[in-house]
Order: structure tokens, then C-alpha cells, then sequence
């Protein structure tokens, strides 16, 4: 298997798990740094949508209940731009 | 030939490595993520619960293996059972605890009920919500007030039918209660075995002073009883003051309960008239 891709699916298996726990700080800097070193990272918005899901809008109100879907499709769209700023 | 090439050189150099091109790929993610952020937008519009319910589905069993493992459901079976060894003795001690507490329980109501404490009595039980140095001295809030009854000139009585003091102040549900040993308050009382009529002074403090003449026969640890038809303990005398000078001596007495430490009192709000008979109004003269 490509070094790459084992990379970078240890990386979701480690957002997953920060995720399943509700470690925010955590899960965030590994979306950070997925999405610089991978192209096309979706999983931070399968992540952010996993735990708006988890620890959200179920139980949060108003727009802090959908803050994961908002951070990680922020987070995707603007480091995919910077990506291509750098470049 | 160096044409050709130039031309080989050029085609390596743009060799294309997708069909797509990089500006088409990447607008098709965007768009891919639109949807699917559109698709989860409707799901949470009609289905609001479905995405929670996967999630939770998939989180649940990892939630439960890391509360089983922070509660020790996977320890060895000897570890396991040990601890259950412990929990059953714990178990065990805390059904003679329960046992005991209920048994103390039963007696603290036969005793309430002895003292006149009970519900069912007329009086009504006060907690001592406020008392010196947190109010002024010589003076209670208790948590009892119009809600519960209570009117202005009620007598107070600590534990034991002792009388310490009348309701001055009511309101919505607490009262304000003046000790009788307040200063210049003045009460009626029987000093002694021989029940020597005497008129009680509030010196504070919970103490009283009544002045007798000296062929009075009164030592410390006499009763001092309240006036009236039911004599009530009011206090003990603790000091017997006599000047061979003087033909008056001076006998100085406290209440058998210290009235700094209630936190019951009972309230006689019914029979304001019984009490005003066993507290002749001329004696007593409530603090303004």
C-alpha cells in the first residue's frame, strides 16, 4: 500500500476516535493537517458532520449546534485555496 | 530531427496523468461537497433525527468498551470477583446502617411526639433560620409566619415547653422573635421549690435577674417556673447575689436549653389567649 495513503488513513482513524470522544482540539489540528498534506480531505466534513451529530444539534441550540459542519467545510474550502496560493 | 525532438520533450513535459483536467476535478468535489452538504441540510430538515441515530449507532459500542474498561468490567475474573466480595460486605454493612437509622428515626418521632414536638400537637414547629450574631441579640427569625398561622404575640417555646419568647413581628412565612432575656423585658415567674413570686428582668444574652427580698430561700440549681396555670420550667437559677447591705437579693437565672444553639422552636399560634394568660400583659412588655 502507497506510504501515503496509510498516512492518511491513520490520520482518520484518528479524528475518528477524537471525534468519538468529543476531542475537538484534537480532531481539528489532525483536519488541519490532513487537508494541507492530502488533496481533497473530505473526511473532516464527514467528521464535522459526525460530531455536530454526536454532541451538536441534538442537544445544542441555535448555530454553536452545526459549529463542526461549519469549522471543517471552512476548513476545506480555505486551505484548499491556500493550498493553491502557495503552489 | 531536432524538431522532432522538441516535439517528444513537449508532449512529456504535458503528459496528462487524469482524463480530467485539474480545474474540472476540482470543481466537481466542490460541487460533490455542495450536495452532499445540501443533502445533509434536508436530512436534518425532515428526518432530524437519522444522522444522530447512525452516528450514535456507530459511536455507542466504543462508548461502552471505554466505560467498561474505566469501571473495571474487564478486569480478570479474580479481580472481579474480589471486588464483588467487597461490594456485598459494603452491601451488607449498609443494611444494618439503614436499619439502625430507621430505628433512630422511629424513636426521634416517639420522642417528638412525647415533647409535644409532633404535627398532630397545636403547636407549630419553627425552624431557627437566624440567631445572634447574625440578627440582632436576643432575637430569632424562625421560618414559620402567616402562612403557617402565626400572629403577633404568639409565645415561642424551645424543646421541652420552655418558654423563651413571643412573636413580634410577622410576616409572609417568617417571623421575628424577641427573647424574654432581652434587656427590659420583664416576665412573671415562681423561684424555687417554694415558688416565690418574682418578676424576671432580661439582662441579654439569654440570662435574667429577678429581685427577691433576703429572707428569701433560693440557691443555685432551683427551678424557676413560668406563672400561670400550667407551670412551665423558664429557668435555673445560677447565681444568688446578696448584699448584707441591701435588703433585696438578687437572683440571676438562665433558661435549662441554651437559646443560641435552637433550631426548633414551637410556636403557640392557636391559643393566643391561654398564652396571654399565662403571660399577664402587664408584664410583659414586648420591645418596640
Amino acid at each position: 500500500m502507497n506510504k501515503q495513503i496509510t498516512i492518511r488513513i491513520l490520520i482518520d482513524l484518528l479524528i475518528v476516535v477524537s471525534i468519538l470522544n468529543g476531542w475537538w482540539f484534537i480532531a481539528l489540528p489532525l483536519g488541519l493537517i490532513g487537508a494541507w498534506f492530502f488533496p481533497y480531505f473530505v473526511e473532516i466534513i464527514v467528521a464535522g458532520i459526525g460530531y455536530d451529530s454526536l454532541f451538536g444539534y441534538g442537544s445544542v441550540s441555535g448555530a454553536w449546534g452545526y459549529a463542526g459542519m461549519i469549522v471543517s467545510i471552512l476548513l476545506f474550502a480555505g486551505i484548499a485555496t491556500a493550498k493553491r496560493w502557495v503552489r | 530531427m531536432p524538431t522532432v525532438q522538441s516535439s517528444f520533450q513537449a508532449k512529456m513535459t504535458y503528459l496528462r496523468t487524469h482524463n480530467r483536467p485539474a480545474r474540472t476535478r476540482t470543481r466537481i468535489i466542490v460541487i460533490a461537497c455542495g450536495i452532499l452538504v445540501v443533502i445533509g441540510g434536508a436530512i436534518r430538515l425532515w428526518v432530524p433525527y437519522l444522522l444522530p441515530g447512525i452516528f450514535n449507532t456507530i459511536a455507542v459500542p466504543f462508548w461502552r468498551a471505554e466505560f467498561s474498561s474505566a469501571s473495571g468490567s474487564l478486569d480478570s475474573p479474580g479481580a472481579m470477583l474480589a471486588q464483588n466480595e467487597d461490594l456485598r460486605r459494603q452491601l451488607a454493612d449498609a443494611q444494618v446502617r439503614l436499619q439502625t437509622i430507621q430505628g433512630i428515626e422511629s424513636e426521634n418521632a416517639d420522642l417528638k411526639a412525647l415533647m409535644g414536638r409532633a404535627s398532630t400537637t397545636p403547636y407549630i414547629l419553627g425552624a431557627v433560620l437566624s440567631r445572634p450574631p447574625f440578627t440582632a441579640y436576643d432575637e430569632l427569625i424562625i421560618d414559620a409566619g402567616r402562612d403557617r398561622g402565626i400572629s403577633s404575640s404568639s409565645l415561642v417555646y424551645a424543646p421541652g415547653n420552655v418558654a423563651i419568647g413571643r412573636v413580634t413581628e410577622v410576616f409572609a412565612d417568617t417571623s421575628r422573635v424577641m427573647l424574654f432575656s432581652s434587656p427590659d423585658e420583664t416576665y412573671q415567674v415562681l423561684i424555687g421549690p417554694s415558688h416565690i413570686a418574682a418578676l424576671a428582668t432580661g439582662r441579654g444574652g439569654g440570662q435574667y435577674q429577678a429581685e427577691l427580698s433576703r429572707e428569701a430561700k433560693v440557691s443555685e440549681g432551683d427551678a424557676v417556673n413560668s406563672s400561670g396555670l400550667n407551670d412551665r420550667p423558664f429557668g435555673v437559677v445560677t447565681s444568688v447575689l446578696s448584699d448584707p447591705a441591701q435588703p433585696f437579693q438578687t437572683v440571676l437565672f438562665a433558661p435549662p436549653v441554651n437559646v443560641y444553639q435552637l433550631r426548633w422552636v414551637l410556636v403557640d399560634a392557636k391559643n393566643i389567649q391561654e398564652s396571654t394568660a399565662v403571660v399577664k400583659e402587664p408584664a410583659v412588655k414586648a420591645k418596640k
